[in-house]
């Protein structure tokens, strides 16, 4: 296997493992994340992903976990409007996160950066 | 447009949107009941309302699964279709026995229509979806029999591919499995297996596979992908939505007097529902990703994004949040179900009805792509639906969890009309979500009649 093509199968891992982080495999992802970056070089389209799949996991992890053991905290375990709030904001934003890593695993099959848009001029 | 009798879709397009509007004017009637109880009473009392609102809902997709494979079939088998005249002939059949089941709805009490259409001769009516006189459902049976003969011996007939056979058999399937609602025993339980093996069967089964060949067909039209790519990924999330979908069904025989290994297997297999659907939001961005041409519909390829994300929402996330037998056990039957069902129905099928409208409307009125101005307006509509749509989604989400909270959950349980009072302010706001969830219908439907400069592209790259 060549250089470009090992990177971008460190840089499709790197995605996948990022969604599998915040869907089927949370923690475990994000460890295989780490490795996948600790394998990379600095200026390539692997490091990219690992960073880019880093940076989500982490923000998914204070949004989802934080936030809302703030929500829990600060409203009261017996409160329904807590329940009312914590449920809504947990799906939509988790939903939302996982959207755009699968939107980032797909940019990371073509082996080109985040950045494109979505429908024409 | 290839060929000809493409054309027939257009009169089952009009007559779906025209039943659309009927379903979400119904739809913000019954928003307002809920909140004024005696709002237009006794003329549309609730349950009236609320038979029409689904009713109307099954009888305009039906006419927009039809329509769109009356548009698909000709193309991709490359010949004109069977038999022009029996679509068009089914096509009144279907409206006017539609109409006057509507109107029997509206006019007279439903005991009284069960008499006037001699349900005691073969009692079918009374449950839920499925409340039509036996006649119409004979009626149902015949058209769809018609319809599916039609496009049968298209596709057979002519060019078989991936997209037209899977959507051959999901349309068999839809026929076949509405046959169960002959069947209606006096047992309750038993009657509620073989009501779900049609509702079930219908949107978490077959009518997945007309939804995933709508939009793999509108997918290669707009991307320019190869067909070999788009069909691989059709195969995997046909297969999916069979294998979670099939046994899934048992999370509807959960609490219903069904034996307790369904809470396993409903639990189990409905976990896995979301994966056909996380799969084509996958499919979806990958070959929007790869495409190799800029379509100049930009309004048909949101459309077809769009359906992807929001059935996944709506029929993956929304499904799953209360698919779990514990869960369930608190949420059955309150308004989580209804936030699931809105925005499922919404994301899965109506958008994949108006996502082959879009591409297929300026087609078959003799253009590429609807011109700059209509566009505009078509995508302003896009966001307007799908937003009000995403709302009513989290405030009857939200109303349900204070339903389930106040109403099963804490330790002085209230009653249920009680409950109903303290969740008035998630109503009201509903309510004002789905106003304009119609406005932007009304924009949608005024876009067909937008008029503007016509979007400039190459040639080639629009076919």
């Amino acid at each position: 296997m060549n250089t470009d093509d090992l990177q971008l199968k460190r840089a499709t891992s790197s995605a996948l493992l990022s969604l599998l982080n915040l869907t089927a495999l949370p923690v475990i992802g994000f460890i295989g994340l780490l490795y996948v970056y600790s394998k990379t070089k600095p200026n390539t389209i692997d490091r990219y992903y690992a960073v880019v799949g880093i940076k989500t996991s982490l923000l998914a992890g204070i949004a989802l976990l934080l936030v809302t053991l703030l929500v829990i905290l600060l409203g009261g375990f017996e409160s329904p409007l807590t329940w009312v709030y914590v449920t809504s904001y947990f799906v939509i934003v988790h939903a939302s996160f996982i959207l755009f890593a699968t939107w980032t695993l797909t940019r990371s099959w073509t082996g080109e950066k985040l950045k494109r848009q979505i429908l024409s001029k | 447009m290839k060929y000809e009798s493409q054309g027939i879709a257009k009169m089952y397009f009009i007559a779906a949107i025209a039943l659309f509007v009927g379903q979400i004017l119904f739809g913000v009637t019954m928003g307002l009941q809920y909140v004024m109880g005696d709002f237009l009473f006794p003329e549309i009392p609730f349950n009236a309302a609320r038979m029409v609102h689904t009713n109307l809902l099954i009888v305009w997709l039906l006419f927009g699964f039809m329509g769109s494979a009356y548009f698909l079939v000709p193309e991709e088998a490359e010949r004109e279709l069977y038999a022009p005249w029996l679509a068009k002939l089914m096509f009144w059949i279907f409206l006017v026995a539609g109409g006057l089941t509507i109107l029997g709805y509206l006019l007279v009490p439903y005991a009284r229509l069960a008499e006037l259409t001699m349900n005691d001769l073969l009692p079918t009516m009374g449950r839920e979806f499925l409340e039509q006189p036996t006649i119409t459902k004979i009626g149902i049976v015949i058209v769809a029999l018609a319809f599916v003969f039609n496009i049968g011996m298209t596709v057979l007939t002519g060019r078989k591919t991936v997209i037209n056979l899977v959507l051959l058999t999901g349309l068999v399937g839809l026929a076949v499995f509405f046959l169960f609602s002959f069947y209606n025993p006096d047992n309750l339980v038993l009657d509620k297996y073989f009501w779900w093996f049609v509702v079930h069967l219908w949107v978490e089964g077959v009518w997945e596979l007309i939804m995933a060949s709508l939009l793999a067909y509108v997918l290669i039209k707009v991307t320019g992908v190869d067909r070999e790519v788009i069909e691989k990924w059709l195969y995997i999330i046909i297969a999916m939505a069979l294998i979670s979908g099939l046994v899934g069904m048992g999370h509807h025989f959960f609490w219903i007097g069904a034996p307790a290994y369904w809470q396993w297997l409903g639990s189990v297999f409905s976990a896995l529902e979301p994966i056909p659907f996380f799969m084509m939001t996958l499919f979806a961005f990958s070959v929007v990703n790869k495409r190799r041409r800029d379509h100049p519909n930009k309004a048909a390829v949101l459309w077809a994004l769009g359906t992807a994300v929001m059935a996944f929402l709506g029929a993956g996330v929304w499904g799953f949040l209360h698919t779990l037998a514990p869960i369930n056990y608190y949420t059955h039957g309150t308004q989580i179900t209804a936030a699931h069902g809105h925005m499922a129905f919404y994301g899965a099928y109506v958008m994949v009805v108006l996502t082959m409208i879009s591409y297929s409307m300026p087609l078959m009125r003799g253009k590429k792509a609807a011109n700059v101005t209509a566009q505009k307006l078509e995508i302003r509509s896009f966001w307007m639906m799908t937003l009000s749509m995403v709302a009513i989604t989290l405030l009857l989400t939200a109303a349900g969890t204070m339903q389930v909270y106040l109403q099963r959950y804490s330790a002085e349980p209230l009653p249920f009309m009680i409950v109903q009072d303290k969740l008035a302010i998630f109503y009201w706001l509903r309510e004002v979500a789905g106003l304009i969830f119609l406005s932007g219908l009304f924009l949608y439907i005024y876009s067909f009649f937008a008029k503007g400069k016509e979007v400039e592209f190459i040639a080639e790259q629009a076919e």
